[in-house]
């Protein structure tokens, strides 16, 4: 048996707070609580916690002794408690990384320029810029950013990474967010008539229409991963030793793992996505199955055939 | 739980304040808690009170009792207990409580419990509209900033292969970690995808190298995948007025274009690999056309004809 992960969260916040209100002898208990994330019961419960507990002999000279009185939040007789702790590797990460994302993503001010500055001169002394995190925001996103808080209807000229086809859509955008590389609005498209994920580097323009809409609760978020349609195309591929991230890469699901290779099959939206991705793999992969991705596929290599017949 | 929190602060308090090593049955015999178990269930309290305390970052070491080293106790280490404090001002806090509301690292967010060892954030920080996901690997990316930040030799397995390097940085770029190291007797820097690293050990020695002198990390991940390559090819690509636009935001600032009065785009690019610029070329079907040089046009001719 272990230590609970709540008890280790709680002695985290108990060590983090003690020496904040030792420094700071009568601050306010409500200010105690934001600073913290108490609730005041929760911070009275620590604190009478913190009450019973000191050193050896525990007597009432040994005893720590915690207070909330007139409202007033006091420590005394804890000195041993009165140096904040450090910080482990991964808060230190998790801070950096995520002050150094906002700013890479030009979200960021001055003060968390400074605030950086900081943390690295003290927390890597020597190796600043050790942490580099880039996700620079790719254009429109501050628009459409702007026109989900705002709860305003945004007309976007969207290309299909699947088929390439151009679509102007009415969507009311939810939210703006990245992962993997990409950055994404999540919204309501009125065309369709559901909620869909559209990828922002593939939104030509997006303009606020000015009509409102009522924004969902909070913290919607349409999900973001392949889902099955039953219009998709499959194919069955043959994968050579070269090609084999592919199974990695994308859903697919294995048929067979033999010396010769792996055999995949896979689906997408329009038979293009898979025929574009065969012309990449060249020889390394061999479709073994799938008449509509294989008419794409001879189509596709046809047309660029066409356009690269002349001389340049 | 309550009972459990006395006993470790009471542990705490008492390892803190004697400024010696305490052997565990001192400990046992001392402080309040302890008292009423048995010996097999003292050892596991008392080891599951050290882990919990060790997982905080507080540096209880083992240590001689005297110079004959017969007995071993416990200690901490007041130095190494201590934050050392960069000096936030209340505005620098507020900025940092919402960047990390904004970007969360596999969904824990450690940032916030950063935050609150340093004395927390006084005024209300509304949530920003950005969600940004830094990845599920927050363990290993962890171990691999202490290593960077104490110095320490790094080993773990990469492509069924062992290795020890002095890590330098990481980087995280196009939605992935990256490590940028030295292999341990080897001359040449290289990049390491975290996610691809496994059994990550930190060898037990700070300050077992230097990061030379101006060394920025940043510079060795490429941005794009034909950047990673041994070639030097100049290439012109000409792209048709309906995927300008694509190619333009994808190429970046570090292509040089030209655009004609009908949309249509020229874009002259420097490439590393060109295989994978043929990839990516790929995607823009016919409407892309490698106009110079001769033998990267027949590259792609030659894949599109195919065996």
């Amino acid at each position: 048996m272990t230590n609970s992960p709540r008890t280790a969260g709680r002695i985290n916040r108990v060590l983090a707070m003690l020496p904040w209100v030792i420094a700071n002898p009568g601050a306010h208990v409500d200010e105690v609580c934001r600073r913290f994330g108490y609730t005041h019961a929760e911070l009275a419960k620590d604190l009478n916690t913190v009450f019973v507990c000191g050193l050896p002999g525990y007597g009432p000279g040994d005893l720590m002794d915690a207070t909330i009185d007139d409202d007033e939040v006091t420590v005394e007789m804890a000195d041993y408690f009165s140096r904040p702790l450090r910080l482990t590797a991964a808060e230190m990460l998790g801070l950096l990384a995520s002050a150094k994302g906002v700013q890479s993503a030009g979200l960021g001010g001055e003060s968390l320029d400074r605030a950086i500055r900081k943390l690295e001169e003290t927390l890597i002394p020597g190796g600043e810029d050790s942490v580099v995190v880039d996700m620079p925001e790719p254009p429109l996103a501050d628009v459409l950013r702007t026109a989900a808080v705002d709860g305003v209807v945004v007309r976007i000229d969207h290309t299909s990474i699947a088929s390439g086809k151009n679509t102007i859509r009415d969507i009311e955008p939810w939210s703006v967010f990245t992962t993997l590389g990409n950055w994404y609005v999540s919204g309501y498209c009125r065309r369709v008539g559901s909620e869909r994920v559209f990828r922002i580097d593939r939104i030509r323009t997006a303009t606020p229409t000015g009509e409102q809409f009522t924004p969902e609760e909070t913290g919607r978020r349409a999900t973001l991963r392949y889902m099955p349609g039953d219009d998709d195309v499959h194919a069955t591929i043959r994968l050579g030793a070269t090609a084999q991230w592919v199974a990695e890469y994308y859903p697919v699901e294995v048929v067979s793992r033999r010396s010769a290779g792996l055999t995949i099959r896979m689906a997408a939206s329009d038979p293009l996505v898979i025929a574009r991705l065969l012309l990449r793999l060249g020889s390394d992969a061999t479709l073994v199955e799938g008449a509509e991705v294989g008419s794409a596929l001879d189509d596709l290599r046809s047309r660029i055939l066409v356009r690269y017949s002349h001389t340049a | 739980m309550q009972r459990v929190i006395e006993r470790i602060l009471n542990l705490l308090a008492f390892l803190l304040t004697v400024d010696r090593p305490v052997t565990a049955s001192e400990i046992r015999n001392t402080v309040a808690g302890y008292d009423r178990d048995s010996d097999a269930a003292f050892h596991r309290t008392f080891e599951r009170d050290k882990a919990l305390l060790r997982d905080l970052g507080i540096p209880i070491e083992r240590e001689a009792t005297d110079v004959f080293e017969v007995e071993f106790g416990y200690a901490v280490d007041g130095d190494r207990y201590s934050l050392t404090d960069p000096g936030l001002s209340d505005d620098e806090r507020v900025a940092l409580a919402l960047a990390v509301q904004a970007v969360g690292l596999g969904g824990r967010s450690y940032g916030e419990e950063a935050l609150m060892k340093l004395g927390g954030v006084a005024a209300n920080s509304a949530g920003t509209q950005l969600g940004a996901d830094l990845g599920d690997q927050a363990e290993s990316v962890a171990d691999t900033f202490e290593a960077i930040s104490e110095r320490r030799i790094l080993s773990f397995e990469y492509r069924g292969t062992q290795r020890r390097v002095r890590p330098y940085g990481l980087v995280h770029r196009r939605g992935r970690w990256y490590l940028v190291a030295r292999e341990t007797g080897r001359d040449s820097v290289k990049v390491f995808r975290l996610d691809r690293a496994s059994a990550i050990v930190q060898e037990p020695g700070d300050g077992a190298f230097t990061r030379p002198v101006d060394f920025n990390p940043a510079d060795w991940v490429v941005r794009e995948p034909w950047e990673a390559g041994d070639q030097s090819v100049t290439a012109t690509v000409l792209f048709d007025p309906d995927v300008a636009w694509i190619a333009r935001r994808e190429l970046g600032s570090r292509a040089k274009v030209t655009t004609d009065p009908d949309g249509s785009m020229l874009a002259e690019v420097e490439i590393a690999s060109p295989d994978a610029f043929i990839g990516w070329l790929i995607g823009f079907e016919d409407r892309a056309e490698i106009i110079t040089p001769e033998d990267l046009r027949s590259r792609l001719v030659a894949l599109v004809e195919g065996p």
